[in-house]
């Protein structure tokens, strides 16, 4: 019983990451219907600002958390201007973001090793774990769950409320109806994408105190976001978290019995059964 | 401007191939496979490196033609080791194949080595396999399992666990860790669990420990990422048990990484940086100074690796002739960092006993 509930809490922290990674991947294709290759580097470069800011220049640890989503913002604006907005009016268009995108995320993984090196860094967040009965969980991993959770609240709102929310939503559902309204979709898709790199930039800064930053956390994580995104139905973001949170608990719940790659599998097998039956992802419409 | 910058790519390419193959000629190329994009891989290649470097300036070998490592990346993955391997071979006309860490990439590049010919001086990977395969040019400058045996009869007899937990990577070296420690610890092992080669979190791994009531936890991997990390989660999780890394992995990087939960742990290995002879001393002082780092076992193993290659080749008299290098290496008696090494007829370096380590106030040191 212990085990459950200590496996239910690892599972949640874990959930909450993976939704984060996904979070900003979903958002991209909702709008642009481009699949962002490059995402699981921005989440990367999240943590490696995170990295030089503590460790080099003593920036405080929660200093970071704004400074790697502003920093991303801009890299944002670069991965659209270079590499997929001049490509998007192409006639194969979509494709080629693709291998666009494919390629700044080679660039980025090789530049970071080739600058940074293939070393592993460790930084400190919060210190100290709360323990409650048999269940045992660092501050830094509470903190991630709850700020998670915070920021997809904040998200959820924006998209709902917000003026830019509004568009962005209506350029999703139908681009040529909202350039009929008047709404710029291409600066929609742009800040869409800035949205999109920040959300990744700031799950770097949350998690590299607990996976610790590595050249190759972005390409470690990533398959499990694209995973989340599929299942929750391309574009969707509450089924980005729901998907994400819930990869996170069955695959802690699961392993609990089984080896690690034994879960691996059983979770690649969960996603081909739920694409067979609903091809459109959990949260996904239809196409017609 | 588009032109222009077309020209200056030309200029630069035409630059460079000159400069290759002007450096090119007459040198003896030695390939060196690792994974290069991770820590170890880096270790590997610069203990490599260093190799060639002190051999050029000693004025390089067969009547002074200098060594280029020719380097290319594993990934931790057989496929890519049997690639690389083959690239090696075919496209560089590499004879000699020094470094790796992966027993599962070397025992795939192994088969690669036989079909051609090439000889193959593995540096790190571990699994007994590698050496006992038959063919008379794979040479292997680490301790395998089987002669890491005696630490384990000191975790029995010293440490007396009553429950053991071993977490091990998934690889050759990882499951074979399994089955070496299942046969000496029968029922007490309550918990073998291996982890991806990619994966980052190990709270649950760790949850599983700590519930299986094991007071000994062995943990077993190359990728210091990932050791340190589940030693870290040990003490985040409060475990009380002995913390036990298998010999011949853990080194400073490790024990950074794993910040106080590296405190106390156990280990052992075949190489200490401060062993005192004349070529380790100048090993230690050249790395430091090259790379502002001490280098460690797996420096030292690379570092041998390629060493030796060219020593052999150097005495052999030919650089192509693997046979006759092959033999020249099991025929002598070699002087490394580590002091003297011979091989065995299976191709197996020897090594001196084990060097007990622990972790004392963040610091690895050999235990009192």
């Amino acid at each position: 019983m212990d085990l459950i509930a200590q496996q239910l809490v690892n599972g949640l922290s874990a959930g909450v990451a993976y939704a984060l990674v996904a979070l900003g991947l979903t958002l991209i294709f909702g709008v642009l219907h481009v699949i962002n290759f490059a995402h699981g580097e921005l989440y990367m470069l999240g943590g490696l600002v995170t990295v030089i800011a503590c460790n080099l220049l003593g920036v405080p640890y929660l200093v970071t958390l704004v400074l790697a989503p502003v920093i991303m913002l801009v890299v944002g604006v670069g991965l659209d201007k270079l590499a997929i907005g001049p490509l998007l009016d192409r006639r194969d268009g979509l494709s080629d973001v693709v291998l666009s995108t494919f390629a700044v995320s080679l660039l980025l993984l090789d530049l970071v090793l080739a600058v940074v090196g293939p070393a592993p860094e460790r930084v400190e967040g919060l210190s100290g774990v709360l323990i409650l009965g048999p269940v045992i969980i660092s501050h830094q991993r509470l903190f991630v769950i709850v700020l998670g959770f915070i920021l997809i609240a904040g998200l959820d709102a924006m998209l709902r409320y917000s003026r830019f929310g509004i568009e962005m939503r209506a350029a999703a559902q139908d681009r040529f109806a909202a350039e009929a309204v008047g709404i710029d979709v291409n600066a929609i898709g742009t800040r869409t994408i800035m949205l999109g790199a920040a959300i990744a930039g700031i799950a770097g800064a949350l998690l590299v105190p607990v996976t610790q930053f590595t050249p190759l956390m972005g390409q470690n994580v990533v398959i499990k976001a694209f995973v989340v995104v599929v299942i929750g139905g391309m574009g969707s973001v509450p089924g980005a978290v729901l998907c994400g949170v819930g990869l996170g608990l069955i695959e802690a719940l699961v392993n609990i019995r089984f080896s690690e790659g034994m879960t691996t599998a059983i979770i690649y097998s969960l996603l081909l059964v739920g694409l067979l039956m609903r091809p459109q992802g959990l949260f996904g419409r239809a196409a017609r | 401007m588009q032109t222009n910058i077309r020209t200056w790519i030309f200029a630069a390419v035409g630059l460079a191939l000159t400069f290759g193959t002007a450096s090119g000629q007459d040198t003896v190329k030695i390939g060196l496979l690792a994974p290069t994009k991770s820590l170890v891989g880096k270790q590997i290649v610069q203990g490599g490196q260093l190799a060639a470097d002190l051999i050029n300036a000693d004025g390089g070998i067969l009547g002074s033609r200098k060594v280029e490592l020719v380097v290319y990346d594993t990934a931790f993955q057989p496929n890519e080791g049997v690639a690389a391997a083959q690239r090696l071979i075919d496209q560089d006309g590499v004879k000699v194949i020094a470094g790796e860490i992966s027993s599962t990439v070397a025992l795939a590049v192994l088969q690669v080595a036989r079909a051609s010919g090439t000889l193959f001086i593995a540096a790190v990977p571990k699994h007994p396999d590698l050496t006992n395969s038959g063919y008379d040019r794979v040479f292997r400058m680490n301790s395998t399992t089987a002669m890491d045996s005696e630490f384990e009869t000191v975790l029995r007899d010293q440490i007396k666990p009553t429950k053991v937990a071993v977490l091990v990577e998934n690889s050759d070296f990882g499951r074979l860790t399994i089955d070496n420690l299942k046969k000496l610890f029968g029922p007490k092992v309550v918990l073998a669990e291996t982890y991806e080669m990619n994966q980052s979190d190990f709270s649950t791994l760790v949850t599983k420990a700590k519930a299986s009531g094991a007071d000994l936890v062995c943990v077993a991997g190359s990728n210091m990422e990932q050791y340190g990390a589940i030693l870290r989660m040990e003490a985040e999780f409060q475990m009380q048990a002995t913390r036990c890394v298998m010999p011949g992995v853990l080194n400073s990087r490790g024990v950074t990484i794993a910040g106080k939960g590296a405190e106390g742990t156990v280990s052992a290995d075949i190489y200490v940086p401060t062993l005192n002879n004349p070529l380790n001393q100048r090993f230690v002082a050249a790395y430091q100074a090259k790379f502002k780092e001490t280098p460690e076992k797996v420096e030292e193993v690379s570092f041998e690796s390629v060493w030796l290659a060219a020593k052999a080749m150097d005495k052999a008299g030919t650089a192509t002739d693997t046979s006759k290098i092959a033999e020249v290496l099991r025929a002598n008696t070699w002087v490394s960092p580590r002091g003297e090494v011979k091989f065995d007829n299976t191709g197996q370096a020897s090594s001196g006993p084990l060097i007990r380590l622990t972790v004392e106030n963040g610091r690895l040191v050999p235990a009192k």
